[in-house]
């Protein structure tokens, strides 16, 4: 099983601050494929993404247990 | 002089000598809004030797709730943000050379100014600007302190040239923005979260206590109550644009640089002349008010009532057309107005 977490506008696209999902084996570009199928995430493309609180490449895979966590780059200030 | 400083002093990684250097080091600020005027604060108040700081809006009524440094004289009498910093921030801290610039923050503009610059502090709301920012950061060795928020959220970096991965190594490309910071708004404490942040590095930085710079991305919810911070070496990447081996600091090309604008959160265009001018306000005040137009003004800048739309033009030639987002309409008002 992975957790799923959610920052900013994308936590508010999904309803919740994180989901439970298999995701093991994918890589990270394949899970945020599937993200986009499943929720309306607007600009999903730029976001950065970590693993176990490491940044990561859309090319890592993802192994059992990881947490992976997307964070949006806002821009105001 | 110490006294004033006394308890900064004690804090044993400040100490004299930490003190003595933050005395001779000098900041430049980009922006002087919300992220701008809680670090500017902090800054002033800390004693840097030298603040420069560059921002091409004014003061409106809006900014009051976040904007710690302006009040609502400012905002009535329309004054540009840097010229107001300025003011209050000399009036915080005597000791310190604080210079306020009313102008867009262009790479061209930045390159003149960085000449002995020992930190960039990014107090700006868009990405355009931020990759500049870490552009010349980059070729002039520099380092900088990201920051940013929208609603409850905020993230800040740290960027040490040579060291630490930059802006560009992690977006890899100009992110799409403007809609969050339409619709989703801020609270203050979204800001001051983030300013308090990139100005403890900054002190980190001009104590040059490198050691203690936090080598983290962070960012934080204050609404969900979310904190992370995220390892950000493996983000170093060789063969980015920006600090790789075959750099060509891409964001400083005239070519890729925007001449008119979106404003981050407001129905507002920002139009820049493509050559540096001189206007003359007064003369152009009087030109209009004959041909029955309603203007307003400082020394600072002009403002014009169109029939639908209201243009506000500085010196420099610039203006920000309010009314519309509509960067064609914008252009066609503004050269209306000024030829």
């Amino acid at each position: 099983m992975n957790k799923v977490l959610f920052f900013a506008h994308l936590r508010d696209a999904v309803g919740e601050d994180f989901i439970k999902m298999d995701a093991a084996g994918k890589t990270v570009a394949q899970l945020k494929e599937l993200l986009k199928e499943q929720y309306d995430l607007p600009r999903f493309d730029t976001v950065m993404t970590a693993i176990n609180e490491e940044f990561c490449s859309d090319d890592d895979v993802i192994q059992e247990g990881d947490e992976i966590a997307f964070i949006p780059p806002v821009s105001g200030g | 002089m110490l006294e004033r400083y006394s308890r900064q002093i004690l804090f044993s990684p400040v100490g004299e000598k930490g003190q003595e250097k933050i005395r001779s080091k000098h900041v430049l600020m980009i922006g002087a809004g919300a992220l701008g005027s809680g670090n500017g604060e902090i800054l002033t108040r800390a004693g840097v030797g030298r603040l420069t700081i560059v921002d091409r809006d004014y003061v409106e009524a809006s900014n009051l709730q976040r904007q710690i440094l302006y009040s609502e004289a400012d905002a009535a009498e329309k004054m540009p943000k840097a010229a107001a910093a300025e003011r209050r921030l000399k009036a915080v801290n005597s000791d310190v050379d604080v210079r306020g610039i009313i102008a867009d923050a262009t790479a061209e503009l930045m390159e003149e100014l960085v000449e002995d610059v020992d930190l960039i502090i990014d107090a700006t709301d868009n990405f355009e600007t931020r990759m500049m920012i870490n552009d010349i950061a980059q070729k002039y060795n520099i380092p900088w302190v990201f920051g940013a928020c929208v609603g409850s959220f905020g993230m800040s970096f740290t960027i040490i040239p040579g060291k630490t991965p930059c802006l560009n190594c992690i977006l890899k490309s100009l992110p799409l923005q403007g809609l969050t910071c339409d619709t989703v708004g801020i609270i203050a404490p979204a800001v001051q979260m983030v300013a308090v942040h990139q100005s403890a590095e900054a002190l980190k930085i001009l104590v040059e206590d490198w050691d203690a710079v936090r080598p983290a991305f962070v960012s934080f919810d204050l609404w969900r109550n979310q904190y992370t911070s995220i390892k950000m070496t493996r983000a170093k990447d060789e063969g980015c644009l920006s600090c790789g081996t075959d750099r060509t600091y891409p964001y400083l090309d005239v070519e890729n640089q925007s001449k008119s604008t979106v404003l981050c959160g407001r129905d507002t265009v920002q139009i820049r002349p493509p050559r540096k001018q001189e206007i003359d306000l007064q003369n152009l005040g009087v030109q209009l008010r004959a041909l029955n137009y309603e203007v307003k003004g400082n020394p600072y800048l002009l403002s014009v009532e169109t029939k639908d739309n209201r243009l506000v033009i500085f010196r420099d030639g610039r203006a920000l057309i309010h009314g519309t987002k509509d960067m064609a309409l914008a252009r066609s008002i503004y050269q209306k107005i000024l030829g």
